[in-house]
């Protein structure tokens, strides 16, 4: 047996966890080092060897896995510090990347900024070339033009090239050929081409996603080269793993060919987790929300899968074409910044951050924050906060909450502090009922799972605001970022365009694409993974009515590895009744159109076992009581140690549960159920 | 009819005692609030999801709004601005319609009579009223761009119309559902006037919407209590008047007046003249439009509701984006636009394409008034169409006919704004429109997307530079006609604050062959052969402030990028430059260009164009149609 080490690098810490040969589990946090995130982890790992009381090498050379999300693709687009970018198109179609399809985010603000410039138009090059919508050639490659193209992108000091033609995805010739071109003329630049990075239509789309990966691939190269180097030299024999977006691990070597997959990959471990969690608590139809101390983030989940969106994913001003966890943010997290403008008061989407964070942190904060009211209210414990890590204060908290809202609003300071939590709980539920909008489903049918360190001071006061009746909070919930890495599995998504009316599909080449796809992600797989694993292959056609811009992922059926003609009629027909369940009604007289297949193959990987909790005789855990307000008023409360509470054992609200990393709170008429596998199974009902 | 239209009839069955008993807490105002843009929200998104027409379920071309049971507006989601302000006065038409009495728990009303509120024939608004103990309290409505309403032509704009009933079938106030039961009479009847297949399941969706918000809005009643929401609506329209006027009273009192013109109407009367006059009085604002073209014979009006539209829209663009658009935004503006002119059509005149001209000319001639007092929030939210270049033709494919309303992605008419170069393709205001690609259309349609680059020195010269136009090319694959309405040739965007205006457009049709042809007002089913091209250069955004206080660091940029020339740099913002762009050294030539610039702040005595001797490229031929005759008997909002 052996050690498994889930590491997510976050803002400000970067979580740890280790998972024991005996399957028990630590959660570690070490502070983030910007600019190189490596040398955090390495610091990290040091310490968490210490704490195990053996050698770094030691405890690396005994680590059979190391899965790893990093935040280097998202900082280098936030700080836009990225390589130095061009990019060569067809001729009439330099500017799409400025265009957008129209798109602003801001459609009140005349003096919006534009995104900052990955590529300015100096350097975005059109090419003579075209093909046509069934990649036949209209218009052959001038290579001169590409060469010349080329030289001058050197003098303007390109480091990486990004290549979008014209439906390259159906024939990608005179991409590859632009290709070998730059190994001639600039031997060594980085190329990403559109059809291997995002092999669909349309133009704008890849684009964008091309051109991002161009951007920050060198900068994720040069990282993850460090980082294994690193990790082999004291004493890591495995290969590393990385979370991408999709919510799939995979080799350096993987994502070095498509590093854009690793941007917005954040989030995703904790949805990982949640999924398996709640799976194991039977629970497949949920939301689940993070709330930490800046963002909000909301996933659906259903079937116990989470949702896959692969249409309008808008990142740090770009979009990105790739299939990701669909994970929604809002500004409100403990940090977020409680105001009064011009007589209404707002939380967030400011924040306080870690640094100076809220007052009663005592780092020099000064503006009120949620966890400020959180503390006024009685919901948090003044001397024991984050497994008595730190200790929070009073002194100036009540006297800015009086001065930032309640002054201006003409209220106490308690209904101030009242405000500024009914308040944010009212905008998160808000994010949680647009997510379900967008899916067109009725969130009171769902559970809610809740992690993050302040997800579950909120969550039972959101749930109601829903309509909500169960929330669920797994012990474990704050290290899911980290832990969620561990219970991953390796994805790759393959994709081909072929657009078409369904009945009109030349059945041949679908087959042939499927096969086509199913080998490149078999051998990709097998290559990191082996023979023996198991291996999960899922089909998809993206279809949608005739004009409708956003297709669905319909699954795709068959006996045998082919399809039949029948096959793709039930292909039709499901999505008929998909849409019908997504969207309430189903267009059966109009033909389908085929946009394009999707094939994505997950290597399953060895998982560490959930913890179980002990069960037997029910204990008082009840280490004593503290003024919180419910209803209206301040309420003597007991206060729960979570830690000694048994498997069955039930509490009834009000309450306040206390967990090293988090603390719940049990409004009135709220009953919580500790389970056996360390879930807080709350009815509110 | 119009003025009748002013929200302040409350619809009840009993009397209320007076309002504000006590003051609502702001917490509730504000959790209320973001409840009903949620609702909004959701409204908006299950008509994306659930229509199957384009322009619905890919250009957002949707607006959910919640109104109280006035018809005020108090929250919205918002797909056009300029659309979604006009969906307030088709509601209060059927409130009034249909009296107290006469709406029920699970009704739902159609709507898009221009003549009763609307803006033109295809945005139908489909609304609920929502009940709490016997009695109204909120209203959810969504309005929507159909594909077709029926009249004389496809797609509802009858550019030959000479009357309303030409353009399509008119529903002043309908029940579409009656107490929650469907009436298939009517729907039937909706379905055999119109003529895309589509259109059911588009209103469907819409009708969808409507309950969707109607259901949630009780939730929120019921979770809050009806006097808590009521005085919530209250206070949050009260809040956007404050919040109105408390930045009017911010701008120096006065008279501001503009003129801005319309090349001309698809019937090919020119210089479509509209007239604003702006009164700042403490933090009281004015808009007049008296004095505007009153010419009989017009084919194209803006509908009332359509111009208040276009007067909110462009208001809100240049005040605090965070001031709630709702009923007490929309009551500060005392707005005056006399009955009869081509503002405020007279009764039963043809007003599809008068939507976008002269409509969108209100909001240019705001932003030309208003930029003498409040100059760095000018940038007119307009577009300079005519309307969208219409394809037909048989799809060689399918054999079946093909409509390509050519909604592509390309850049046009995108100003500068204090601090801010032009970008992007269009302005803020159609953020929301996403726009069709190539490689999607050329899949569907026998076309293909030849070029949308931008067009050098096609953005106004300005110490911040309007946003180039696209070259846009289509090239026909199979036999087609080409129908459209071509304005934006002699009054291009205009520039803001001593800004030079953008490139004029400019159709030519037929390219490619021997029957090249510049299309000077409409084309109407212009036959186009395999292999020819439509070239429409669309024309750039206005500049801001003079291009001679650009900093020349930013031209040589611009130079380098390729949206202005080495020629226009020096004709437009009097900056020389050395070298070559070729071989990349081009470099500031500081004393040519202080001394170019110099000589054009100081135009010489012996100079033969003593007003402009940088000679702009593309100023508007001297454009001054007489002053015209106005109605002298405004009428006010």
């Amino acid at each position: 047996m052996s050690y498994r080490i889930g590491i997510d690098v976050g803002g400000t810490f970067t979580d740890f966890v280790l998972v024991r040969p005996d399957g028990s589990l630590r959660l570690f946090k070490s502070p983030t080092t910007p600019g190189d995130q490596s040398q955090g982890i390495l610091n990290g790992l040091q310490q968490l060897a210490a704490d195990e009381q053996l050698s770094l090498d030691r405890l690396l050379s005994n680590t059979s896995v190391i899965v790893h999300g990093t935040t280097t693709a998202d900082n280098t687009m936030i700080e836009m510090n990225g390589a130095v970018t061009a990019l060569l198109t067809t001729q009439g179609h330099r500017d799409e990347i400025e265009l957008r399809r129209g798109y602003k985010e801001d459609i009140w603000d005349p003096a919006l900024p534009p995104p900052p410039a990955i590529a300015p138009r100096r350097r975005r090059i059109g090419i003579p070339e075209r093909l046509d919508y069934e990649g036949n050639v209209l218009v052959p490659l001038d290579e001169e033009a590409v060469r010349k193209a080329l030289r001058r992108l050197q003098k303007l000091g390109t480091e990486s090239l990004a290549v979008t033609f014209m439906f390259s995805f159906l024939n990608p010739r005179h991409e590859r050929r632009v290709r070998e071109i730059a190994a001639q003329e600039c031997p060594g630049l980085p190329v990403s081409l559109s059809h291997e990075v995002m092999p669909s239509a349309p133009e704008f789309e890849r684009t964008s996603t091309t051109l991002v990966n161009a951007y920050v691939g060198p900068k994720i190269e040069r990282y993850l080269g460090r980082l294994v180097e690193r990790l082999s030299a004291a004493g890591f024999q495995h290969e590393l793993l990385v979370m991408q977006s999709n919510g799939g691990i995979m080799t350096p070597e993987y994502i070095r060919r498509r590093p854009v997959t690793v941007l917005s990959s954040g989030p995703t471990g904790g949805v990982i987790a949640a999924c398996t969690v709640a799976r194991a608590a039977k629970t497949l139809e949920f939301v689940c929300a993070d709330m930490g101390g800046t963002s909000y983030d909301v996933c659906l989940i259903r079937g116990g899968q989470p949702e896959i969106k692969s249409g309008w994913n808008w990142h740090h001003r770009y979009l990105i074409g790739l299939p990701m966890v669909d994970v929604q943010s809002i500004g409100a997290g403990g940090g977020s910044i409680a105001s009064v403008v011009a007589g209404s008061l707002q939380v967030g989407p400011r924040s306080a951050g870690a640094e100076p964070g809220p007052i009663c942190y005592g780092r020099g904060g000064t503006v009120p924050t949620v966890t400020d009211a959180n503390l006024l209210l009685g919901y948090l414990n003044a001397g024991d906060f984050c497994a008595g890590t730190m200790k929070l204060q009073t002194a100036g908290v009540r006297e800015a909450i009086q001065r930032t809202v309640g002054e201006p609003l003409g209220i106490s300071t308690t209904e101030a502090a009242w405000g500024i939590y009914r308040l944010v709980n009212a905008n998160m539920a808000n994010a949680i009922r647009k997510i379900s909008a967008q899916r067109g489903v009725d969130p009171r049918q769902l559970t809610m799972v809740v992690y993050g360190g302040n997800g579950p001071v909120h969550a039972t006061a959101q749930a109601a605001e829903l309509g909500i009746r169960r929330v669920l909070v797994p012990k474990t919930s704050p290290a899911f970022s980290a832990f969620g890495l561990l219970l991953s599995d390796h994805v790759v998504d393959e994709v081909r365009a072929y657009i078409t009316p369904l009945v009109q599909a030349d059945l041949h080449r679908v087959n042939a694409l499927l096969v086509q796809m199913e080998e490149a992600a078999r051998a990709v797989l097998m290559a990191r993974h082996g023979r023996r694993s198991r291996t999960e292959i899922r089909r998809f056609a993206n279809l949608c009515y005739p004009g409708q811009t956003f297709d669905i992922a319909v699954p795709i059926e068959s006996r045998g590895t082919l399809l039949s003609s029948n096959d793709l009629t039930a292909t039709a027909e499901r999505f008929h009744a998909l849409h019908e369940a997504l969207h309430t009604y189903a267009a059966r007289d109009e033909q389908p159109i085929l946009r394009s297949l999707r094939l994505t193959a997950v290597g399953v990987t060895d998982k560490p076992e959930l913890p179980r909790i002990a069960g037997g005789k029910p204990r008082s855990a009840r280490k004593g009581t503290r003024k919180a307000y419910f209803d209206g008023r301040f309420v003597a409360t007991p206060i729960v140690d979570g830690p000694r509470l048994r498997a069955g054992q039930r509490i009834k609200g009000p309450a306040i549960i206390e967990e090293p990393f988090t603390t719940i709170v049990l409004h009135p008429g709220h009953i919580a159920t500790l389970d056996r596998l360390g879930n807080y199974r709350i009815d509110l009902s | 009819m119009r003025h009748k239209l002013k929200a302040k009839r409350p619809l009840r069955r009993r009397p209320r005692p007076v309002r504000r008993l006590r003051r609502i807490d702001p917490i509730s105002v504000e959790i209320i609030r973001g409840a009903m843009e949620t609702i909004a929200y959701e409204m908006a998104t299950h008509v994306s999801l659930t229509a199957t027409t384009p322009i619905l379920n890919q250009s957002n071309e949707r607006n959910a709004t919640i109104l109280d049971a006035r018809g005020s507006l108090a929250a919205l989601s918002v797909g056009v601005p300029q659309f979604m302000l006009s969906s307030t006065l088709p509601v209060r038409f059927a409130l009034q319609f249909f009296g107290p009495d006469g709406l029920f728990d699970g009704d739902v009303l159609v709507a898009n009579d221009p003549y009763h509120g609307g803006g033109h024939l295809p945005d139908y608004n489909i609304f609920a009223p929502v009940f709490h103990d016997d009695e109204m309290v909120l209203i959810a409505s969504i309005q929507c761009h159909h594909a077709d309403t029926g009249g004389a032509m496809p797609g509802g704009y009858n550019v030959d119309a000479h009357d309303i009933w030409a353009e399509g079938v008119r529903f002043p106030a309908l029940k579409i559902y009656e107490k929650g039961i469907e009436r298939r009479d009517v729907t039937y009847f909706m379905k055999i006037n119109n003529r895309t297949p589509t259109f059911l399941g588009d209103l469907r969706a819409q009708i969808g919407a409507a309950q969707l918000g109607a259901r949630r809005l009780k939730e929120v009643i019921e979770r809050h209590g009806v006097e808590a929401v009521r005085r919530a609506t209250d206070y949050m329209i009260d809040y956007a008047a404050r919040r109105f006027k408390e930045e009017v009273a911010a701008w120096p009192d006065g008279e501001y007046e503009s003129d801005v013109y319309v090349d001309h109407d698809p019937k090919g009367n020119k210089d479509i003249h509209i007239h604003c006059k702006v009164t700042v009085r403490g933090s009281d604002l004015t808009v007049d439009f008296s004095g505007s073209d009153t010419r009989e014979n017009l084919q194209a009006y803006s509908t009332f509701g359509n111009t208040r539209g276009y007067v909110v829209a462009q208001l809100a663009s240049m005040m605090d984006p965070s001031i709630p658009k709702n009923e007490g935004f929309f009551n500060s503006i005392d707005l005056i636009v006399p009955q009869g002119c081509c503002l405020n059509p007279p009764p039963e005149r043809s007003v599809a394409a008068g939507t976008h001209h002269p409509g969108t000319e209100v909001g240019e001639a705001i932003a030309k008034a208003l930029e003498q007092v409040i100059p760095r929030r000018c940038c007119p939210q307009i577009y300079k169409m005519g309307m969208p270049t219409v394809i037909f033709g048989k799809n060689p494919k399918t054999q079946q006919l093909f409509i390509d309303h050519s909604v592509d992605t390309f850049a046009a008419y995108c100003g500068a704004v204090y601090g801010q170069d032009g970008w992007g393709a269009m302005n803020v205001s159609f953020g929301n429109l996403i726009r069709a690609t190539g490689e999607i259309n050329e899949s569907i349609f026998p076309v293909r997307h030849i070029s949308r680059d931008y067009a050098i020195d096609s953005g106004g010269a300005g110490k911040w530079r309007g946003c180039p136009g696209s070259l846009y090319i289509k090239e026909l694959c199979a036999p087609s006609q080409v129908y459209t309405y071509v304005v934006g040739m002699k009054y291009p965007m205009p520039g803001i604050a001593g800004g030079k205006p953008g490139a004029p457009n400019q159709l030519k049709l037929r390219c490619g062959g021997p029957h090249e042809q510049t299309v000077k007002t409409t084309a109407f089913y212009v036959d186009h052969l395999p292999g020819e091209r439509y070239e429409y250069r669309y024309g750039g955004g206005g500049g801001w402030g003079d291009p001679l206080e650009r900093d020349p660091q930013k031209v040589l940029d611009d130079v380098l990028d390729e949206y202005v020339s080495v020629e226009g740099a020096r004709r437009d913002y009097g900056v020389v430059l050395s070298g070559s762009l070729e071989e990349l050294t081009l470099a500031i030539d500081e004393s040519a260009t202080a001394a170019l610039r110099h000589a054009m702040r100081h135009p010489v005595e012996s100079c033969q164009e003593p007003s402009e001797p940088q000679a702009p490229s593309h100023e508007p031929r001297a454009a001054s149609p007489e002053p015209r005759a106005t109605n002298p008997e405004p009428r006010r909002n």
